[in-house]
């Protein structure tokens, strides 16, 4: 992308492409399968529209106006008046473009803050983020502000955390999506759409909610390789779309959800692993009764010390040779730092030890009917590969164990030495997860913050406090919906402008879309290729016209999402709420829902939009509110802004305004 | 009163003389003559001994000792009577505090004030106090081997010997931090040099001497060592508290270790390590040869770290979060105007390297050598071409190098910089070798595949300090190959260079060649080279922790019924059954299933009861009882401490459970 560095307008066409993919990407998985984003749905609970509805609704306008005012307040004064000066000068192309549009960039209006957003909306809408001076000024002012929170003396907090949102945002802009299906075991199957910061444990909460399953801790994302006859469960902190991305594109390779017991034996039943006194039968019966207490401090001694110890095991397995279909009986044992094995004619020492394998770079897999297939001495087989390895290979190794009981603490061992404490907090989490599903419905939320969030590591001190997950799409989604309330409000406060919602205008944001860098964002939808909602799919359709929303604009929330799987039956009564989303399929659900409410307004025209900034994710919104109000008094970093900022800003301005010359 | 006499001077009332030795040195120099009655108290008495010697001092740390009962005399308000004492006790007036040396598991020694009156319990939390080590329960002190000290002293250099023996502090108070360190510490220059001796891992050893240190070579061996544990109850000096004591060591012993912080405990941190360190190069915990690596590469880390002075903080915070905080401050300086980069320049472009490389893929049945192509690396990928006229075409092959194991290659003398990479890729593993021209050129090309292969590209900000370690290990490399079969440097020759012979326990010394075991730490190094000095220190020991063997005490017992010898192990969760002469474990206890024990001390032997009936008796042969019961009540005094979490000690359980042989 380095190419148009130094043309801020192509620059910024880039950013409008990413939002636009993004949006796609959003509009995309709203559609088809139902909503698969498992944050905005607990969004919708949580927040709790439409139970809550109306005064929650105006709270929600507040905030939006917030968060504008904040974000507004860090621009500097005089960046705002240049900027709109500039708005005025650009005025007159504005006006033709710009009104239509303005209804709804009351986000837009934000200035950088809501600059993602106005765009992200605008996709929805149509509207593109206008150059914005006027509302600028204007916006500010309208929200009432709500309650005087203290804020001030957070505000270079405040500040340093908005522009670490701006930068989520950006990235966001290029998160990658894949469309999953995933095989349940009732033989159906549902798509997903999963984003590329979502953790197993994200998709398990997203699937919980859809499948309406008891929740407990053994459901797990499992994958199976056909080719290979291996088979593994996800651990809840893997990536998916990394571990997806390894697949081959005409893979046979499945996603299932199902209960595995195996997944957290060793936390349910410690003893079976950490005192096995190696085939003594006598233990054997002892160990079955290890009352609660025992097994719990077995546990935090072993999992919660200055380091985890890896149960003791050892004993002769079958190696597979390299590339031949014999098998050798070779005495293993498992240490913290890998497998060994004893050197014929050696002592089990340490020091005599020869290393097998070591865990860094290899996955373990279970091994099935590999006594068919490779002549194993038993079915009690695991394999140790790299996971990007998907064929036969001589770098996947393959052990068998004489039964079920030893190849379960094997695989066990092997899990806990790789992956430490972690596969601890998982489980606990898990726990808690489960103990909640009870409450789901009415807390979905505060499950879904426990759950750790993807890498996304700084944006969480923001978001947190609310106990929303801080996932980057349901903020969006969040923000866009907020924009769109906002929008509503100042539709009332300006009326004339109103109403237009052209369609053809907001075309033009999307011709620098065309341009975009990044290609549709879903890498290979795996193998649900069967999911119609595929990106690039999306995006025609988003760019194509996005006719659809302006039309519906006022998308009647009833209009039965398109389904195209079996899925969506399930879920309705949680989702209530989505289903509004899914009707008008560009418009994020919030829109829908938004739309639903109140008739669509229209906005007051936007902001400038050069930095990215963001969305902020709602529960951030919410606390804001108090602060519109004395942000614009204050002048939040007045001096030195202004300098490089404007230059800054108005470059964007410049290249938003020629593009929307161009386009219209 | 005591001394009336009749006007013949006989003594009327029941009166005698007491002698009383005094002073530090030498017991015959001085002594008074008093006298007492049996009802005198020992308050009083101490008064008389004062009036006599009639001398200014501050005696308010004096007390007296009884020689043959080896027993200070504290209760000041008991009679003689009560103690039993009559006119031919030796007693001696002197100091409870004395000046001893102590070695510390740094293998440095120390001059330090002990308490001589104070059970041992109390002594060593003093003495930690001293040093700020926190959780003084986690260590005792272990007397100097007897034997084997004659045998070194032949010609063991005069070591520098750090005294802390000025040092006095307020009782109760914690110490306050000044200037980063405990205040006590900061009053002159050289108790400064002591905290940073106390605070920073030591240089590695000289190679010779490491080979020359005794090393257990047997179980038995290990069990000598567990012998010398004294936790006793009991003041510090066994002889005469007027004699110098042996110098004794200060040592972890206990094993079950409360958090590590290395903000609040650096001495305790560092003091742990080379614990750990000199355990490992002393063989007496054994590890494998791939663990040793690790733990060369650690050291060597760790001693680099210290000898540059970076205590502070972390290089790498968290490698993942590094692009964006750059990006962050980036558009932080953009926001206040000062620096005008422009920041979406500095998020898109990624730096690429391109060159004329020689690469050779080993395949079966070719005997090819190296080739050049044209090489560009971009992103994670790696494409090469035939020439570079054909780099716009199709590359001959693509490598995405993301999770690829990069193994260097090199020789510094022989001028061979090669880089050998494994790919893998849905077929398996590719090989690939890269071969470049100089120093210079692999650098760049090294750090860009290490980076890839962690999924960052050479944008990431390591890009440069991980040119630059390299570099700096070639370096080292030429230096360090200098002299490698043979080392004369002297420990300060080695301290600059690598040596590996410093870092590596003596039989990897015996194993290996210098020039073979150098690329080998280098390669674990670089899977280390990110942390920082506290981050590595906490690694190390954390690997230490999770060796098998580790925290396990040894003693030779002999079992009722048993007729022979066999190990019992004692860890801190368990008791270990081992046979003496295969290694293998017989047998396990576990402490939670402990009903009670016991220790007849007058057949030497311990019995334990467990759960269900279980009953094991024995007898210790190469320890006393009271080591292994010492060593029973302190693990399970350490787990209820582990439940409790408080700070504060409970020294009455502790002895309770420790002590309890008093009596006889």
């Amino acid at each position: 992308m380095g190419e148009s560095s130094e043309d801020i307008d192509q620059m910024f066409s880039t950013l409008l492409g990413e939002m636009d993919l993004l949006t796609q990407s959003l509009g995309v998985d709203t559609l088809p399968p139902p909503d698969p984003n498992p944050p905005r749905a607990e969004f919708n609970y949580s927040v709790g529209f439409k139970d809550l509805n109306e005064s929650l609704n105006a709270l929600e306008d507040q905030d939006l106006d917030a968060l504008m005012a904040d974000l507004v307040a860090d621009i500097s004064e005089a960046e705002q008046r240049t900027i709109q000066a500039q708005k005025e000068s650009s005025q007159n192309q504005h006006h033709s473009a710009s009104l239509q549009a303005s209804n709804f960039s009351g986000a837009a209006s934000l200035g950088y803050g809501t600059n993602v957003a106005a765009t992200g909306i605008s996709q929805y809408e149509d509207d593109l983020p206008p150059p914005p001076a006027d509302p600028v000024l204007d916006l500010p002012l309208p929200p009432p502000p709500p309650e005087p929170l203290s804020q001030e003396e957070e505000e270079a907090q405040a500040k340093a955390d908005k522009i670490k949102l701006a930068l989520e945002k950006l990235k966001e802009a290029k998160v990658k999506k894949l469309v999953v299906k995933v095989h349940m075991n009732d033989n159906s199957t549902k798509s997903l759409m999963v984003d590329e910061r979502q953790l197993a444990r994200d998709v398990l909460d997203n699937l919980f909610e859809k499948t309406h399953c008891d929740c407990n801790v053994d459901w797990c994302l499992y994958e199976i390789y056909p080719e290979l006859q291996i088979e593994r469960f996800f651990e809840d902190h893997e990536n998916v779309v990394e571990v997806l991305s390894d697949w081959t594109r005409d893979t046979e390779n499945k996603i299932l959800f199902l209960e595995k017991e195996e997944k957290y034996a060793v936390f349910k039943n410690p003893q079976n692993f950490y005192l096995d006194n190696r085939g003594k039968k006598e233990s054997k019966e002892t160990n079955e009764k290890m009352n609660a207490k025992n097994k719990e401090s077995l546990l935090e001694e072993s999992f919660c010390g200055t380091s985890i110890i890896v149960p003791e095991l050892e004993g002769a397995l079958y190696l597979k040779e390299d590339g031949k279909k014999s098998w050798k009986r070779r005495y293993f044992l498992l240490r913290a730092s890998g497998i060994y094995y004893v050197p014929k004619g050696k002592t089990k020492t340490s020091r005599d030890l020869a290393c097998f394998i070591q865990f860094e770079n290899v996955n373990i897999y279970y091994g099935t009917q590999h006594k068919m297939k490779y002549k194993a001495p038993t079915d009690y087989c695991f394999v140790l590969k790299h996971p990007q390895i998907q064929k036969e290979s001589q770098y996947i190794k393959y052990l068998c164990c004489d039964d079920a009981r030893t190849l379960n603490q094997w695989v066990m061992g092997i899990r806990i030495a790789k992956y430490g404490k972690t596969l601890y907090d998982n489980y606990q989490r898990a726990v808690a997860k489960a103990g909640l599903a009870s409450r789901w419905t009415n807390l979905g939320t505060v499950n879904a913050a426990a759950p750790a969030q993807p890498s996304t590591g700084p944006r969480t001190g923001t978001t947190q406090p609310n106990g929303q997950i801080p996932q980057a799409t349901h903020s969006v989604s969040a923000l866009l919906q907020e924009a769109q309330r906002h929008a509503e409000t100042s539709k009332d406060k300006k009326p004339a402008l109103g109403n237009h919602h052209d369609p053809a205008v907001p075309r033009a944001p999307h011709a620098p879309k065309s341009s975009l860098p990044p290609p549709p964002p879903v890498r290979r939808s795996s193998d649900t290729s069967g999911s119609p909602a595929t990106p690039p799919k999306a995006k025609g359709t988003g760019s194509g016209g996005l006719p659809a929303p302006p039309d519906d604009f006022l998308p009647p929330p009833p209009p039965p999402p398109p389904l195209d799987d079996p899925e969506l039956p399930p879920p309705p009564p949680d989702f209530m709420e989505p289903p509004p989303d899914f009707v008008p399929p560009p418009p994020p659900s919030y829109a829908g829902t938004a739309g639903s409410e109140l008739p669509p307004p229209p906005p007051p025209p936007p902001a400038p939009a050069p930095v990215p900034d963001c969305a902020r994710p709602p529960p951030a919104v919410a606390k804001r509110p108090p602060v519109p109000p004395k942000r614009q008094e204050n002048p939040g970093h007045p001096g030195g802004a202004g300098g490089g900022e404007q230059d800054f800003m108005s470059d964007l301005m410049k290249a938003l305004q020629k593009k929307r010359g161009n386009v219209s | 009163m005591a001394g009336m006499k009749t006007a013949s001077g006989d003594y009327i009332d029941s009166s005698w003389e007491l002698r009383v030795f005094v002073g530090e040195e030498d017991p015959e120099a001085e002594s008074v003559t008093l006298r007492v009655t049996g009802e005198s108290h020992i308050g009083g008495v101490l008064l008389k001994i004062v009036e006599q010697i009639n001398r200014k001092q501050d005696w308010s740390d004096h007390a007296i000792w009884w020689e043959q009962k080896r027993q200070w005399l504290l209760q000041t308000h008991w009679t003689l009577d009560k103690y039993g004492i009559l006119a031919d006790a030796r007693l001696f007036f002197g100091p409870q505090h004395r000046p001893v040396i102590l070695r510390l598991p740094n293998r440095r020694a120390l001059r330090l004030r002990a308490s001589f009156s104070q059970p041992l319990f109390q002594a060593v939390a003093a003495i930690c106090r001293l040093l700020s080590i926190r959780h003084p329960e986690e260590l005792s002190l272990l007397r100097a081997p007897e034997k084997k000290e004659k045998k070194k002293k032949e010609k063991e250099p005069e070591e520098e010997l750090y005294d802390l023996s000025k040092v006095v502090l307020a009782g109760g108070v914690a110490p306050a931090l000044f200037r980063g360190m405990p205040a006590h510490f900061s009053d002159s220059a050289q108790t400064e040099a002591c905290y940073h001796m106390l605070s920073r891992p030591q240089p590695p050893p000289d190679p010779l001497l490491l080979q020359r240190l005794p090393r257990p070579s047997s179980l038995s061996d290990k069990t000598q060592l567990h012998s010398r544990c004294t936790q006793e109850p009991r003041p510090l000096c066994r002889g005469s508290p007027t004699q110098d004591p042996p110098p004794s060591t200060l040592r972890f012993q206990a094993f079950s270790l409360c958090v590590l912080l290395p903000q609040t405990d650096p001495v305790r941190l560092t003091q742990l390590y080379e614990q750990a360190r000199w355990d490992l190069l002393l063989e007496e915990i054994d590890c494998t040869e791939e663990e040793m690596m690790v733990f060369a590469a650690l050291q060597y880390h760790i001693n680099k770290l210290s000898q540059s002075g970076e205590v502070g903080e972390p290089a790498g915070t968290d490698p993942g979060l590094d692009d964006l905080d750059v990006a962050l401050s980036n558009l932080e300086v953009k926001l206040e105007g000062s620096a005008p980069t422009d920041v979406l320049d500095s998020l898109t472009t990624i730096p690429e390297l391109k060159d004329h490389l020689r690469i050779f893929r080993p395949r079966k049945l070719t005997l090819k050598g190296y080739r050049q192509h044209w090489v560009v690396f971009k992103e994670t990928t790696l494409s090469y071409y035939k020439s570079q006229d054909e780099a716009p075409g199709d590359p001959i092959q693509q490598l995405n190098l993301k999770g690829c194991e990069v193994v260097p290659d090199v020789n510094v003398s022989g001028q061979k910089f090669c880089i050998k990479l494994l790919v893998p890729s849905p077929e398996g593993m590719s090989e690939i070798y890269l071969r470049c021209q100089d120093e210079q050129q692999y650098a760049r090309w090294m750090a860009g595949c290490r980076l890839a292969s962690k999924g960052r590209t050479m944008a990431d900000s390591s890009y440069t300090s991980e040119v630059q370690a390299i570099l700096a290990f070639l370096s080292l490399q030429r230096t360090g190959s200098g002299g490698p079969g043979n080392h004369p440097h002297g420990p300060d020759a080695s301290a600059e260079g690598l040596n590996p012979y410093g870092l590596v326990a003596p039989r990897f010394q015996r194993k290996f060649k210098a020039k073979q075991l150098t690329p080998r730490i280098l390669e674990a190094h670089q899977n280390v080279a990110q942390l920082s000095l506290a981050e590595a220190q906490l690694r190390f020991i954390q690997a230490w922790q999770s060796l098998p063997d580790f925290g396990i005490s040894y003693v030779m017992v002999r079992f009722k019924g048993s007729r022979k010898d066999e190990i019992l192990g004692i860890a801190n969760n368990r008791l270990i059954r081992i046979d003496l002469a295969v290694g293998d474990v017989v047998k396990t206890w576990r402490f939670s299933n402990m009903r009670q024990w016991n220790v007849n001390w007058d057949i030497r032997q311990v019995a334990i009861e467990f759960d269900e009936h279980i009953n094991v008796a024995f007898s210790c042969v190469s320890a006393s009882c009271r080591i292994v019961h010492e060593y029973i009540g302190g693990y399970i005094f350490l787990s209820t401490r582990e439940r409790a979490r408080g700070e504060e000690l409970d020294e009455d359980l502790f002895l309770q459970l420790t002590g309890g042989h008093e009596a006889f």
